[in-house]
C-alpha cells in the first residue's frame, strides 16, 4: 500500500466530509475514524461510501463490509488496494 | 443577496456530550428549574431510556439550542431566515421573537409530558435507516405497520411506531442491505398519525401561549411556507403527527437565496444532511 494512496484517502475524507481547516497531515493513518479519532458517524460513513465509488470505483456493498473498511485510513486504503490493484 | 439561515435541530436521540459550564448555560438551567422543577445539570450520560429521561432529552435539546442562540447573538450573528426540524420548532420560536426563552422551555416540557402519557402502557421507538431509497423504505414501513417520521435526505430516514413493529422493520431494512440501522426508544410515536389520539390535549397546551409575529421569516418543514403568528399553534400540533421533510426544506431555503446555514443546537446532523443533499442534483435541476 503506497503512501500516495494513503494520502489520496485522507484527501477523500477531507473533501467528502468538508473537514474545513484539515490537511492530510492532521489525520492519523492508524487512528479510528469513528468514536474517538475523527468522531465520524453513520451519516459520514455513507458519504464515504459514495466518495469511494466516485473517486476509486470501489463499492462497499453493505454495513458489515463497511464496518471493516471504515476502521481507519489504513483499512480504507487496504480495501482500495485489494479491489483495485492498479492503485 | 446571500442570506444566513439558523437551523434548529430536533430532539437529540442521545446525550453523549458534556454540558456547558458557563453563566449562560447556568442561566438557562435556572429557567428550566423555575418553569419545570427539573435540574438540567444533573442530566448526565445516563444510558437509561426511561420516560423521564426521554422528556429530559427533549428539554435538553431546546435548552442547548437556546444556549447556542445566545452565543450567536453575542458574536453579533443574526439570522435572515430561521428553519426547524421536528421539535426544534420550540427553540426556533425564541430566535424569531415569537416566544420568550422561559416559555419555550416550559412548552417543550409540557408537550414532552403529554406525549409521555402514550408510553405508559405501550412501548414506542424510532428506527434510523441510512442507505435505502425512499421507495424501499416506504415498502418496509407498510409491511411492518410503522410510519415514515423523517425524510432527511434521499437516503437518510427515520421510522416511528410501536417498538416491536420498529424492530421488525429494522430487521427487514438490514436484510435489504441498508447501510446502517439503529433503534432508539421513544416516549411516543412522534411524527406519525398515532399521535392524533392526543390531539385535544396537545391543542390545549399550544393554545395556552401568546405567539408574537416572527421578526424574521420562519420556514416550516411540512409545506416549506413561512409561518405567521396565528399559524404557529396549528403547525406545532400538525407536525407532531406528520413526517419532517428536511430535504424539501433545505432545497426551498437554497431556492430562496440562503447560502449560509448555521446549526443552532446539539450535534451537526442537519449540516451533514445538507452536505448530502448538496451532493445530489436538485429534482428541478438534474444537471
Amino acid at each position: 500500500m503506497s503512501e500516495e494512496l494513503t494520502n489520496q484517502v485522507k484527501e477523500l475524507i477531507i473533501e467528502s466530509l468538508r473537514l474545513d481547516g484539515y490537511s492530510s497531515s492532521d489525520i492519523d493513518t492508524e487512528a479510528p475514524l469513528f468514536g474517538e479519532g475523527l468522531g465520524l458517524d453513520s451519516i459520514d460513513a455513507l458519504q464515504l461510501v459514495v466518495g469511494l465509488e466516485k473517486n476509486f470505483g470501489v463499492v462497499v456493498p453493505d454495513a458489515v463490509v463497511g464496518g471493516q473498511v471504515f476502521q481507519s485510513v489504513r483499512t480504507m486504503a487496504e480495501y482500495i488496494a485489494e479491489k483495485r490493484p492498479d492503485y | 443577496m446571500s442570506l444566513v439561515c439558523f437551523m434548529f435541530p430536533g430532539q437529540p436521540l442521545a446525550c453523549d456530550a458534556a454540558l456547558p459550564d458557563d453563566i449562560d448555560f447556568a442561566d438557562i438551567a435556572g429557567l428550566v428549574k423555575c418553569r419545570t422543577g427539573l435540574d438540567l445539570k444533573s442530566f448526565g450520560r445516563s444510558s437509561e431510556s426511561n420516560y423521564s429521561n426521554q422528556v429530559m432529552l427533549q428539554l435538553l435539546g431546546s435548552a442547548m439550542s437556546l444556549y447556542r442562540l445566545r452565543n450567536m447573538r453575542k458574536t453579533g450573528r443574526q439570522p435572515d431566515v430561521v428553519a426547524e426540524h421536528s421539535m426544534g420548532i420550540y427553540a426556533a420560536l425564541a430566535a424569531c421573537g415569537s416566544l420568550p426563552e422561559a416559555e419555550v422551555l416550559e412548552l417543550t416540557w409540557r408537550i414532552g409530558n403529554c406525549l409521555a402519557g402514550m408510553g405508559k402502557n405501550q412501548r414506542f421507538a424510532f428506527g434510523c435507516v441510512a442507505g435505502l431509497t425512499l421507495g424501499k423504505l416506504l415498502g418496509i414501513a407498510d409491511n411492518n405497520r410503522v410510519y415514515l417520521a423523517n425524510h432527511n435526505t434521499s437516503r437518510h430516514f427515520l421510522l416511528s411506531g410501536q417498538l416491536e413493529a420498529i424492530e421488525s422493520a429494522i430487521a427487514e431494512a438490514t436484510s435489504q442491505k441498508a447501510f446502517s440501522t439503529k433503534i432508539f426508544p421513544s416516549i411516543a410515536p412522534l411524527h406519525s398519525p398515532l399521535i392524533t389520539e392526543l390531539e385535544d390535549q396537545l391543542q390545549l397546551i399550544f393554545s395556552d401561549y401568546s405567539y408574537q409575529k416572527p421578526h424574521c421569516p420562519l420556514m416550516d418543514h411540512l409545506e416549506q411556507k413561512y409561518l405567521a403568528a396565528d399559524e404557529l399553534a396549528g403547525f406545532m400540533l400538525s407536525e407532531l403527527s406528520r413526517p419532517v421533510y428536511w430535504e424539501k426544506t433545505f432545497r426551498a431555503l437554497q431556492f430562496s437565496g440562503v447560502e449560509s446555514f448555521l446549526e443552532i443546537g446539539m450535534g451537526d446532523s442537519l449540516k451533514k444532511y445538507n452536505r448530502w443533499i448538496e451532493m445530489e442534483p436538485s429534482p428541478g435541476n438534474p444537471t
